[in-house]
């Protein structure tokens, strides 16, 4: 139903899209997989009219198509969910789903026959969600049902999903897949965009892998293996666990008792955690975002003040300190919002290296900064993590998200912190650069590090962690072992079963 | 008496006649009877805080000085609506600097700048007011106005007029200018009548027209017969007073022309006195150290009678003794 | 002072505060519509100002209210139209060119006033329209069935305004494009247009509010409006956003101003006290705001400019 041929797109100084073609048919799941940046995003953003090719051509049912706006793809029968959800937050489910489209009252709103329409789809697809109720008021996977009602309801014939899988959890995940394969089933064509390798063999009838902006390779999903469809993404065989002795963890290094900290918009975040991690071990939390593992770092690291409890760091309390006396008493931090929070884009690299230790006498000579011991300093890290960048004095918004990951880990482990709080070290990182994070971070471990390390992606959890924490509105709900215990598992606790009914789930 | 009488109504009908044509052609109207005293060009900036013709304070200088300008050979500059002081003090600063002959900064709120400005311009001279103080500097004039004299006057024949004995005064903030008038006008009315209720609302804006109209509205139904006000917001209240029919009487310049029907009185400033002094002054060679007042003695405060109001007869004999009582000295206002 | 509790102290108390409210409440509505679809205008008190000269100018030399209304209305579509090109089409910094409309308006009617007109002529004001049977109610009628037109179109923009943004299309578009423009835009939604239509209404609303203001008091100067712009956009911050609120806020604001204005009136407040009770309806204001602010959110993408990738 959908035809691309030699697509080829360029922005400034890249090539998204080079010479692409790509088709799907109806009642299949044609998944497009590729790293961040491999232009999988950009392919779709031409299909659905939100930029335009420079070269090559589209067509649609055989008729070449040619559109230059969202409203003009929703007309032909193109649906489009967006990775980050494209809801009206303060409006109903039934106000989001008539959003620009005709009503029948003319000026007025026809939200009853709407919300009746959106009953009846919801129940042929097991779509079910209230359409009275506010949208913020929905859980992510509700809301991702509401961006599917709102394609279906306009009848699209091609659906495009767009990292679905990202927010969810693993039960929401299987749900959703349920869902879309009905809609296969009643000869709609699905495109699946993904990076999770596991998911993309679950779900697809045929995989396009992208790298650069180029396709390596169209195969159908029978035969396709983990381990070919990652070599396809990153041009060479891939390690997907990391190798490493096993942890030998000490004593504790990261001690935290009672702890409650409060959200910004009111309510506690963190209700009573209690948790210890050893030196030489890695504690994965894993979680559904939003479920206070954001405020728990943030607290240890300093940058929130807790309502009670205490934080020890090898036994030096740090609760009311300064972020830079928690520093002084051994820990180091990476945080999630890596450009917001990890480090200044117009800033150079050798400045970004030099943020933490602006205070170091090794870097000041007379008061004032030593540029050449700096410049050292920073090559030699920027040797040492491979970070990819054309000179130290590039700022570092030109670099790539692992670049400049790889350069807040540089700079965080340099120090060889007593403990290392970790947030979502690989999200939006090419695999290559993951794996070297994953390798960087055991090592670490094996240094007597002691390693918080917060994650929503499960691969990474049971990847890399010794033992894994999963949290849960802002409670811990138990702690269990990775090498024992499964996903749906700890999917099961993440939605708020308590551990032991989870662990007694067949598997 | 009967010389001080007919003395104020020729002043109040050329006011009128002044105040009907407005503007430039006020000149016009005074050349033939004015000789010029000097050929060289005197130079005069004014700096003021409001319009210059928002019927009050700032109009009362421009209207002296085009009485003037047809008496002899002056070139006048207006820079008005300087409400924010910093914007004036550069303005002044700047006609100095443009070697101006004399620099009026017409607003007391214009006083701390002028002090420091005045010694960078030894030669030029500025005068400043309403106020008494002239900062001990050799250039510097200071000008104000008695106008509690006038204001008692007004309180005389408020509450002659009155038939309710409730009389609204709509004021600004109770400072300089408009307080001296207030004060007089309740000490007037008390002394006409002692047993009058005179209902005074300071509403703490200069600018704020629709409070001041809501303020007259208020004294209107607490009873009120006759209003007065002292600021350039009182246009709203006078807007109130026609409205409702209610007796006005204005102050800092003619306000006759808003709201002819109910406009008793103003009282009217004539700078022109202190202002031919002071430029006599200048051309001799003395460029200040001297503090003007005009009140109602000096001519300088003048009762304009809006002749279009059917005033009893009776009434307007007792603004005339209070006129004359000051005058003379047998009624002491204010101190 | 026993003055006070006279029913003709009351009801001139609140026919006051109603008078006082009614050129915020247009404003306010009027800029409400411009923040709910995510445009902050500061310009608001410069639209109100030259509506109020030109309502003034045109009643002086016509005689007639609602020509100086239709003015008001026609100059508040050119200058929403104005400061929806730069804060729209251009994408200037909202607060910036806001503050840039209300200067230009500040200082161009003072100057077309005293270019054209000189010295503040009184003029005719509205008629007053008592509602029929309404206005014969004791106390009530005539506290509020008994006012000038004006009142009651003003107080009308409330329900108008609610009906208008919950229950048809374009209100449910300006929700959206307020709070998730990028959304609104994937579906097709004109974010550009809607703002521009916001804008419009709000200026239009202002150029009323300026006008009706102007033709009350029957009266223009420079500086009329004396900040009542200002006030308008604090009022619909007030009124978390919504016609209710913002309506309350305006009466709020109207209502102290009035009743400290009896309470000078009656004595009961001291004059040595004028100046500072004369700050109560700020301070009232501002404290309810802060109790009220903390409770609902702003439109999302208030104060910023919309574009779509490329």
């Amino acid at each position: 139903m959908l035809e691309m041929r030699g697509i080829t797109k360029r922005f400034p100084g890249v090539i998204a899209c080079d010479d692409v073609s790509f088709e799907v048919y109806p009642g299949e799941v044609h998944t497009l997989l590729g790293e961040n940046g491999a232009g999988k995003s950009t392919l779709m953003k031409i299909v659905y009219g939100l930029y335009r090719a420079d070269e090559g051509e589209v067509f649609l049912n055989g008729e070449p198509l040619r559109i230059t706006s969202p409203n003009q793809a929703i007309s032909h029968g193109i649906g489009m969910i967006h990775q980050h959800f494209m809801l009206v937050p303060t409006l109903t489910v039934a106000e989001n789903v008539a959003l620009g489209l005709k009503s029948s009252r003319g000026a007025l709103t026809d939200l009853d026959s709407v919300s009746a329409r959106i009953v009846e789809l919801g129940e042929t697809y097991g779509l079910r969600v209230d359409p009275s109720t506010p949208v913020w008021q929905l859980s992510v996977g509700e809301q991702q049902r509401v961006e599917i009602i709102k394609a279906l309801y306009r009848d699209a014939k091609l659906l495009i999903l767009d990292e679905p899988t990202a927010v969810l959890t693993p039960q929401e995940v299987d749900q959703l897949f349920v869902t879309l394969r009905t809609l296969t089933a009643g000869g709609r064509g699905l495109i699946f965009i993904s990076h999770k390798l596991h998911e993309v063999l679950s779900l697809s009838t045929r995989i396009t892998v992208l790298r650069n902006g180029r396709v390596t390779g169209s195969i159908p999903v029978e035969g396709a293996t983990r381990d070919s469809l990652a070599q396809m993404m990153v041009g060479r065989a891939v390690k997907f666990a990391p190798d490493g002795a096993d942890a030998k963890p000490t004593d504790v290094a990261l001690e935290i008792r009672g702890l409650r900290v409060l959200r910004d918009r009111g309510g506690e975040g963190v209700c009573g955690v209690d948790l210890d991690v050893r030196a030489g071990e890695i504690m994965g939390v894993a979680g559904v975002s939003g479920n206070g593992q954001m405020l728990l770092a943030e607290t240890i690291a300093g940058l929130r003040t807790p309502t009670a409890g205490s934080i020890k760091i090898v036994g030096t309390e740090v609760v009311g300190m300064p972020p830079k006396g928690v520093r002084d008493a051994g820990l180091a931090y990476v945080p999630e919002e890596r450009m917001k929070d990890g480090a200044i884009g117009d800033f150079t690299v050798s400045e970004n290296i030099l943020l933490i230790d602006h205070n170091d006498p090794r870097y000041l000579k007379h008061g004032m900064f030593d540029f050449e011991a700096i410049r050292k300093h920073a090559q030699r890290l920027v040797d040492e993590y491979t970070v990819k960048t054309p000179t130290l004095d590039t700022p570092v918004r030109n670099l790539s998200g692992g670049n400049i990951q790889k350069m807040i880990i540089a700079r965080e482990l340099s120090g060889t912190p007593e403990v290392l709080v970790v947030a979502q070290p690989t999200r939006g990182v090419d695999i290559g650069a993951a794996e070297y994070i994953h390798t960087r971070l055991i090592g670490q471990r094996d240094q007597a590090t002691a390693i918080l390390m917060i994650s929503e992606d499960l691969d990474e959890i049971f990847g890399v962690s010794d033992r894994v924490a999963v949290m849960y509105e802002g409670q811990i709900m138990g702690i269990v072992d990775p090498n024992t215990a499964t996903r749906e598992q700890v999917g099961l606790m993440m939605a708020g079963v308590a551990q032991d009914e989870a662990l007694s789930q067949p598997t | 008496m009967r010389r001080t009488y007919t003395w104020l109504v020729l002043l109040a009908a050329f006011a009128l006649v002044v105040a009907a044509c407005g503007g430039d052609d006020n000149a016009e109207a005074t050349t033939t009877t004015s000789t010029p005293v000097t050929t060289e060009t005197f130079r005069i900036a004014v700096v003021a805080p409001s319009a210059a013709n928002d019927l009050a304070f700032t109009q009362s200088m421009i209207d002296s000085l085009n009485v003037i300008d047809g008496e002899m050979d002056l070139e006048i500059a207006v820079t008005d609506g300087m409400f924010v002081v910093e914007d004036a003090a550069a303005a002044i600063r700047d006609y100095a600097d443009k070697g101006y002959d004399l620099v009026i900064a017409h607003g007391s709120q214009y006083g701390g700048s002028l002090a420091e400005i005045a010694p960078d311009f030894p030669d030029t001279s500025f005068a400043w007011g309403t106020a008494a103080e002239t900062f001990g500097l050799p250039n510097v004039y200071s000008y104000q106005a008695a106008s509690d004299q006038g204001g008692y006057v007004m309180g005389v024949l408020a509450a002659a007029l009155s038939k309710t004995g409730t009389l609204g005064v709509v004021g600004p903030v109770e400072v300089g200018d408009a307080k001296l008038y207030v004060d007089g006008f309740a000490a007037g009315a008390k002394a006409e009548d002692p047993a009058i209720d005179v209902k005074i609302v300071y509403t703490g804006s200069f600018s704020d027209v629709a409070l001041a109209s809501e303020t007259a509205q208020a004294h209107v139904t607490a009873g009120a017969d006759v209003l007065t006000g002292s600021a350039q917001m009182v246009v709203g209240a006078i807007g109130v007073a026609s409205t409702e029919g209610v007796a006005w009487f204005g102050t800092q310049a003619n306000q006759t022309q808003i709201a002819p029907d109910v406009v008793v009185a103003s009282q009217v400033y004539h700078w022109e006195g202190v202002l031919r002094e002071i430029i006599a002054g200048v051309q001799s060679g003395t460029l200040g150290g001297e503090a003007y007042t005009i009140d109602l003695a000096n001519g300088g405060e003048v009762i304009e009678y809006n002749p279009g109001y059917d005033l009893p007869a009776d009434v307007k004999a007792k603004g005339d003794a209070a006129v004359a009582g000051i005058i003379d000295g047998s009624i002491v206002v204010g101190g | 002072m026993s003055g006070l509790f006279t029913e003709a102290v009351l009801v001139a108390t609140i026919a006051g505060g109603i008078r006082l409210a009614v050129p915020l409440l247009f404003a306010s509505i009027g800029e409400m519509f411009g923040q709910r679809s995510g445009v902050l205008n500061l310009g608001v008190d410069g639209v109100m100002l030259l509506g109020a000269f030109g309502g003034y100018y045109t009643v002086l030399k016509t005689d007639n209210v609602w020509f100086g209304l239709l003015v008001g209305v026609g100059i508040g579509v050119v200058l929403g139209l104005v400061t929806a090109v730069m804060s729209v089409t251009l994408k200037a910094e909202q607060g910036i060119s806001g503050i840039g409309v209300f200067l230009f308006g500040l200082g161009f009617s003072d100057l077309l006033f005293q270019m054209w007109v000189g010295t503040p002529l009184p003029i005719q004001a509205f008629p007053k329209v008592e509602i029929p049977g309404l206005s014969n109610i004791p106390f009530l009628g005539e506290t509020l069935f008994s006012h000038s037109a004006v009142v009651y179109i003003a107080f009308a923009m409330v329900p108008l305004s609610m009906f208008i943004i919950n229950q048809t299309n374009f209100g449910m578009k300006i929700r959206a494009v307020g709070e998730n423009p990028e959304a609104a835009d994937s579906l097709g939604v004109s974010v550009a247009g809607i703002r521009y239509a916001t804008l419009i209404i709000g200026g239009t609303l202002a150029g009323v509010a300026g006008a009706a203001l102007a033709i009350d008091l029957k009266i223009f100067q420079s500086n009329l409006t004396n900040a009542a712009g200002f006030i308008a956009i604090a009022l619909v911050y007030f009124g978390a956003w919504r016609p209710l609120g913002v309506m309350g806020g305006a009466l709020l604001y109207g209502f102290v101003n009035s009743i400290v204005l009896q309470l000078k009136t009656q004595g009961i407040i001291p004059r040595s006290w004028s100046d500072i009770a004369a700050m109560a309806p700020a301070v009232v204001t501002i404290l309810a705001l802060v109790v009220v602010a903390h409770r609902f959110k702003p439109p999302a993408a208030l104060t910023k400019p919309f574009e779509r990738a490329r």
